[in-house]
């Protein structure tokens, strides 16, 4: 029997968002003792719900965001009025415990130590927020390795020249490679890079109770049915609920965190599954609801003593949105690939990944292979000018066997511009403010798409593809990774948080997920995400224990 | 070839085998076994009845049929008409793309006056000859109203039959995937005879 605490008790913590963050600070702080409850707006799935269902899964709010229920508006400019998109949400993530890491492709890729100190080498940008973590690589790498081993991830440490280094090897070898992946590194070796084995939270042997991957091909954008994809559903939850004190209260959406007098955190407001309204005391309050809901909650928990929304004295909660943009590139190849079988990615390549000031733009980025992903996305991500429709694009319909796609991702400048707000018109399904994005990529964004882009062909044309063609290199318009909203850092008046995930204005609380990032990184951000929770939770029970919250 | 990547595997059996999974058999499971028990196991396809709402009039689903089997046509192989994409789509606009609806119905009834408004004495995009048809859409494919027929006429194709399209796998076998639950490697011609990773020692300058 799993805990459950009433809401006449007042819990230790009180932890919003039950996903790559969530999960893991909530069986950190309930292994060390303190009593939790994880709120997570989405219901909670077994594995048996996991299908092969890309309508309900991309289309339908089977696992994301629901674009009737959960609106959101969207303008690349502060002049303009937000638009809705009744297709797909333009920042979409999974709402279901186990958050966006239940329908992530899993890539695990770490930080670089340029990733936390780029401005102090490369300078300040102008117009930008660009600047150093108050963290270094060193202090973030024992956590890298203990997400590598609590989590499960399979690669082949050394393999990649240009790695930081690491205390400790993966815990699992390598999945077996693709066709892309054999495609990939054959072209780039022959162009001199340095191709290496993708590492994944995907079990290549069964690993801490978990089975082996299956290579059913439906990791990217839907749930794992046999739980070889590490989802926070699966790992930490169960972890944490198995001490006793850990409660996970799905259905449950939180839409306040509400402070006293004294400006401290008293508990958090939410809907339950009736749409009843509930509240939850406790000493502390965890906001881990991804780099775009988090900002959300704190703006729409402003009060008389914080009109401005939570922890917002900076005026910063919601600002510096950062993306990782995917270019694609299509390659046809004579022989089949079969690319729908087994894991998204096996082959990266990191020779781009710092930046280079002779490329005269600022960034860096890393290339995969994949298909990116299952058949209708593919069927709509190949259409191009050529074949739109008709019987050429019948024909390249029928390559699917044959291709595979070369994806280049990279970093996104931090614009203070670039921002989640409230819509000032439009509610959601609990009468609560939609969420408003505003982002146009810098210059140097798209010089570094087109720069990637271009880097991705010439792997595939030396890998022998008989086709190759480029998806248009667009402004971005959404993004599954929402970074930097809550960005981290000493000086108050220009971050949320602290070096330690304590809100700078309310001192019970903090906020880790996505939004404490300070830069980008160069694509693949969970494993940060989960480093950064893994070390906040440390500190925090720490705080705790010594009655400093 | 290996036997597991070609041979059905259901979801019923699939389910039956992979049930207590984190119990502990699923870690130790022989692949070719399963895969033999499920090359028996008969796959309980996941039809959908006919439609028992519709949002589209006789006229329109004629219009909706005639674009999708323009976007991808019947030639040696089934297209989207024998897919069943229009009832699919008539069916998700009435059911679980509502929110889709209002603005479908209005660009819908434009895009039936400019075909009209060309040709008068035709009456409709179904009634043209192949030749108008396809002369006609590459007047307005670029409008948000084709972009959504596109994008539905994909989704009906290539999504789980069980919604409506996609019949008899069309959509799946025109593309050449296997919706299957287990594969083992080899995945591809390309993965057959790889030698193994090698890390190459390279000096960091």
């Amino acid at each position: 029997m799993t805990k459950t605490y009433r809401l006449s008790e007042t819990v230790d913590f009180a932890i919003v968002g039950s996903g790559a963050a969530g999960g893991v600070i909530a069986r950190e702080l309930a292994q060390a003792g303190f009593a939790v409850v994880v709120f997570e707006q989405g219901p909670r799935h077994t594995l048996a719900d996991f299908q092969h269902d890309e309508l309900k899964n991309w289309f339908s709010s089977g696992l994301i965001n629901d674009v009737v229920k959960n609106p959101q508006t969207f303008r690349d400019d502060h002049s303009k009025r937000g638009e809705r998109n009744l297709v797909r949400p333009n920042l979409y993530y999974a709402r279901t415990v186990g958050g966006s890491s239940t329908h992530y492709t899993a890539n695990y890729w770490r930080l670089h130590e340029c990733d936390f100190d780029e401005c102090s080498r490369l300078g300040p940008i102008a117009g930008t927020g660009f600047t150093d973590w108050p963290i270094n690589y060193a202090e973030l790498e024992p956590y890298y390795t203990k997400v590598e081993w609590e989590v499960g991830v399979s690669g082949l440490a050394g393999a990649s020249p240009f790695d930081p280094p690491r205390s400790k090897p993966y815990p699992m070898p390598p999945l077996p490679p693709k066709s892309s992946g054999v495609l990939l590194e054959r072209g780039a070796r022959k162009l001199g890079l340095h191709p290496f084995p993708a590492p994944l939270a995907i079990n290549s042997q069964p690993y801490r109770g978990r089975p082996a991957c299956i290579h059913c091909g439906f990791c990217h954008g839907h749930g794992c049915e046999v739980g070889a994809k590490a989802s926070t559903l699966t790992t930490m939850i169960p972890e944490a609920e198995a001490t006793g004190r850990c409660e996970v209260r799905s259905e449950s959406y939180v839409v306040q965190v509400a402070t006293d007098k004294n400006g401290r955190a008293t508990g958090v407001r939410y809907f339950d599954g009736e749409q009843r309204e509930r509240f939850q005391k406790a000493r502390a309050v965890v906001v881990s609801a991804n780099g775009a809901e988090t900002p959300r909650l704190l703006l729409m928990s402003a009060n008389s003593l914080f009109p401005q929304g939570l922890a917002n004295s900076s005026g910063l909660v919601g600002k510096y949105l950062m993306w990782n943009f995917t270019t694609r590139t299509h390659a046809t190849f004579e022989h089949e690939l079969n690319e729908f079988k087994s894991v998204q990615c096996s082959r990266i390549v990191h020779d781009f990944y710092d930046s280079d000031p002779k490329r005269g733009f600022y960034g860096g980025g890393g290339i995969d292979s994949r298909i990116g992903p299952q058949p209708i996305i593919w069927a709509d991500r190949i259409a191009d000018d050529e074949h739109l429709w008709g019987s050429a694009y019948k024909q390249r319909l029928a390559e699917f066997p044959r291709s595979m796609q070369a994806a280049g991702h990279g970093t996104s400048l931090p614009l203070e511009t670039n921002s989640v707000e409230l819509d000032p018109e439009l509610k959601d399904a609990w009468g609560m403010p939609a969420m408003r994005v505003t982002y146009k990529d810098h210059p140097d964004d798209l010089a570094l798409m087109r720069f990637m882009q271009a880097r991705c062909a010439e792997i595939m044309d030396a890998a022998g593809a008989i086709k190759v063609s480029n998806s248009p290199i667009k402004p971005q318009t959404g993004s599954v990774h929402m970074l930097g909203t809550c960005r981290m850092g000493n000086d108050p008046a220009k971050s949320v948080v602290d070096r330690y995930h304590r809100s700078h204005d309310i001192p019970n609380l903090f906020v880790c997920d996505g939004s404490s990032m300070v830069t980008s990184g160069r694509g693949q951000p969970t494993l940060t995400i989960q480093a950064l929770a893994f070390r906040a939770a440390e500190h925090i029970a720490n705080f705790a224990r010594r009655n400093e919250i | 070839m290996n036997t597991i990547s070609n041979d059905g595997f259901s979801r019923r059996t699939f389910l039956r085998v992979a049930g207590g999974a984190l119990g502990g058999a699923w870690l130790t499971l022989d692949l070719a076994k399963v895969a033999q028990a499920a090359h028996h196991a008969h796959e309980a396809r996941e039809t959908a009845g006919a439609p028992d709402t519709s949002f589209l009039s006789k006229a329109e689903l004629a219009d909706v049929d005639a674009i999708a089997a323009q976007i991808i046509p019947t030639d040696d192989t089934p297209g989207a008409r024998e897919a069943g994409v229009a009832l699919f789509i008539d069916r998700a606009l009435a059911t679980f793309f509502g929110r889709m609806a209002p603005d479908f119905r209005s660009q819908l009834a434009a895009f039936r006056l400019r075909c009209q408004a060309q040709h008068p004495d035709v009456g409709s995009f179904a009634a043209l000859s192949n030749e108008q048809q396809i002369e006609f859409l590459k007047q307005v494919d670029r409008t948000p109203f084709f972009e959504r027929v596109r994008l539905l006429t994909l989704v009906g194709m290539f999504a789980m039959p069980k919604y409506g399209g996609n019949r008899d796998g069309i959509g799946w076998n025109l593309m050449g995937f296997q919706d299957q639950h287990i594969f083992t490697p080899p995945f591809g011609y390309y993965d057959r005879d790889y030698p193994g990773f090698k890390i190459e020692v390279v000096s960091k300058s």
